[in-house]
């Protein structure tokens, strides 16, 4: 069974030996190699030989195109600023006056570098590795990138006071991430991963009536695509559950404070529940035998529709030790 | 000539001004803070009705009754009505009685907890000098001295910047300064900041508020 069979019979709820791994890493596989993430974020050649050296020395099923959220941005016409070991930084919010939507222009992917820069990753790891792996692409979802146009303080303030034009904006994000997320498909990328970590801040009624319509007309194109889609939102999400159930997901990730119990209950057995350990904590900083332990734990809460990852990225400084901890297989009972 | 409100009137004025600033409402909370201003009660009184509406605000919040865009909208309305306020405040001789200083730690850029920490105290009516992001442990040290700060908030979002708190708090120590030390941020613990030696540790911007006022208590 390689990799991308073992990833494709868990999301068809076919038997496995063992749990899917499919960790994010960022800044700690750019360390790994004895690169930084600034180069990570900026280059696929650094970011998928940093990808691939953890797939393979840690055994994991997916590979990643995941960096930062400006990439879309970017493409919208944000500067962004590299740093050699800090997250990407925009300098300037696209939309700094919430009137000029109608001046937001949808991005081409292939002529918008840092867009372009993921697909070529994509490229690289279908050309590479041929189907040993899922490989997976990103698009920011209508919240995230929504945010990341305007500013996040303004956004989520928008949502309250100007909830029209919110709506009118991420009309616009999702329009180009369907688009950009059709071009990944198209490379290879068999899962789009959908970040819309802002969701998890803003208030159960905000995201039904505002972000949810967007949320599930993106994800219903990736699916008709034949993309699988994970769908990433970093925090408690529980009290968006009601209506994210309803979105045709195939993987949640679940952040360290989720009930992986609670989560499964609620999520049909076909979505794929990942996660949870508690990246700083309980990775970062914890022992190896208590990783066992709570992987354990999750994979018996989440129940055989489970993978294996942390409830975020892996942070720079994890001991390899912690990681091979966190990937040895997990026996599917 | 100066005229006193008859209690049942200014508590009126100031109960709409409370309710303004939980529901968010910048324009009512600066109607209310004017109307408040003219009708000449007491400036004092004016500021405790905007820290009630701050209270119940982080109250909710913290119960997750509401989330962060509630908070941002109140935070602005309280802002409002305090640039109104405060010439009075400061003509009347009124001062907070403690001075914050907050900023996100070196190598760290990110705001959007810190700023939430800072308008939550603002809201509880601390005085809040906020450095902003990627700040050395020498600047935060300058800024307690100059403020003469009972509290110096630390921020970071990152396992790898959390290490830049040990070394500030390590720095204000060795040069002894009297403010406590408060840190928060999505990788810090508890355990941590035991470590460090930080005087507390708030898991969210409400509980900073509590965190706080009990540190200066």
């Amino acid at each position: 069974m390689t990799p991308f069979q073992r990833y494709q019979a868990v999301l068809r709820g076919e038997p496995v030996d063992f749990s899917p791994r499919i960790p994010i890493v960022m800044q700690y596989a750019a360390e790994l190699i004895g690169s930084n993430y600034g180069a990570f974020a900026s280059d696929y050649n650094v970011l998928t030989k940093a990808n691939l050296h953890c797939a393979e020395r840690f055994g994991f099923e997916q590979l990643s195109t995941i960096s930062d959220p400006y990439r879309e941005t970017a493409g919208f016409g944000a500067p962004i600023k590299f740093h050699e070991n800090a997250v990407p930084e925009c300098l300037e919010h696209p939309l700094a006056d919430l009137d000029d939507i109608s001046s937001l222009t949808i991005p081409d992917p292939w002529e918008a570098p840092r867009m372009r820069d993921r697909m070529e990753a994509i490229r690289f790891y279908r050309e590479h590795t041929g189907d040993q792996y899922s490989v997976l692409g990103w698009v920011e979802g209508p919240g995230a990138l929504a945010a990341d146009l305007r500013g996040v303080s303004d956004f989520l303030m928008d949502l309250l006071e100007e909830p029209e034009a919110c709506a009118e904006l991420m009309k616009i994000c999702v329009d180009a991430n369907i688009r950009y997320a059709k071009e990944q498909i198209k490379l290879g990328a068999d899962t789009i991963g959908v970040g819309d970590a802002i969701c998890s801040q803003i208030s159960g009624a905000v995201y039904e009536d505002l972000i949810w319509p967007e949320e599930k007309r993106l994800v219903d194109a990736i699916k008709a695509e034949g993309a699988t889609v994970r769908m990433h939102i970093c925090g408690q999400t529980k009290h968006l559950w009601p209506k994210l159930k309803e979105v045709p997901i195939d993987i949640l990730d679940c952040d360290h404070m989720v009930d992986m119990t609670a989560a499964r209950q609620v999520f049909p057995a076909h979505v794929v529940l990942a996660g949870n350990i508690d990246p700083v904590s309980g990775l970062r900083f914890g022992k190896p035998e208590d990783i066992v332990e709570k992987m354990r734990a999750c994979q018996s809460e989440a129940g055989s529709g489970f993978m294996v990852a942390a409830g975020c990225e892996i942070p720079p400084g994890t001991s390899e030790e912690n990681v091979q901890t966190l990937c040895q297989p997990l026996p599917v009972a | 000539m100066r005229t006193v409100k008859a209690p049942n009137d200014m508590s009126e004025i100031l109960n709409t001004l409370t309710e303004s600033i939980k529901a968010g409402k910048r324009k009512d909370a600066k109607a209310a803070t004017e109307q408040a201003l003219s009708e000449n009660i007491d400036p004092q009184q004016i500021l405790a009705a905007l820290t009630m509406g701050m209270d119940d605000v982080g109250r909710r919040f913290k119960a997750n009754e509401i989330f962060v865009p509630e908070v941002l909208v109140a935070a602005r309305s309280m802002k409002s009505s305090m640039e109104l306020l405060e010439p009075v405040l400061a003509e009347s001789g009124y001062t907070p009685d403690h001075t914050v200083i907050i900023g996100t730690v070196e190598g760290d850029l990110h705001d959007i907890g810190k700023n939430l920490v800072a308008m939550m105290l603002k809201g509880a009516n601390f005085s809040v000098v906020d450095l902003g992001t990627n700040v050395g442990a020498q600047a935060f040290v300058e800024a307690a001295q100059t403020h003469k700060a009972s509290l110096i908030g630390l921020s970071a979002l990152l396992t790898t910047t959390m290490t830049a708190m040990r070394e500030a708090v390590a720095l204000f120590r060795e040069q002894g300064l009297a403010a406590k030390v408060m840190i928060g941020g999505a990788p810090i613990t508890e355990q941590f900041a035991q470590d460090i030696g930080a005087d507390g540790y708030a898991t969210d911007a409400a509980s900073s508020v509590d965190l706080a006022r009990s540190l200066v208590a």
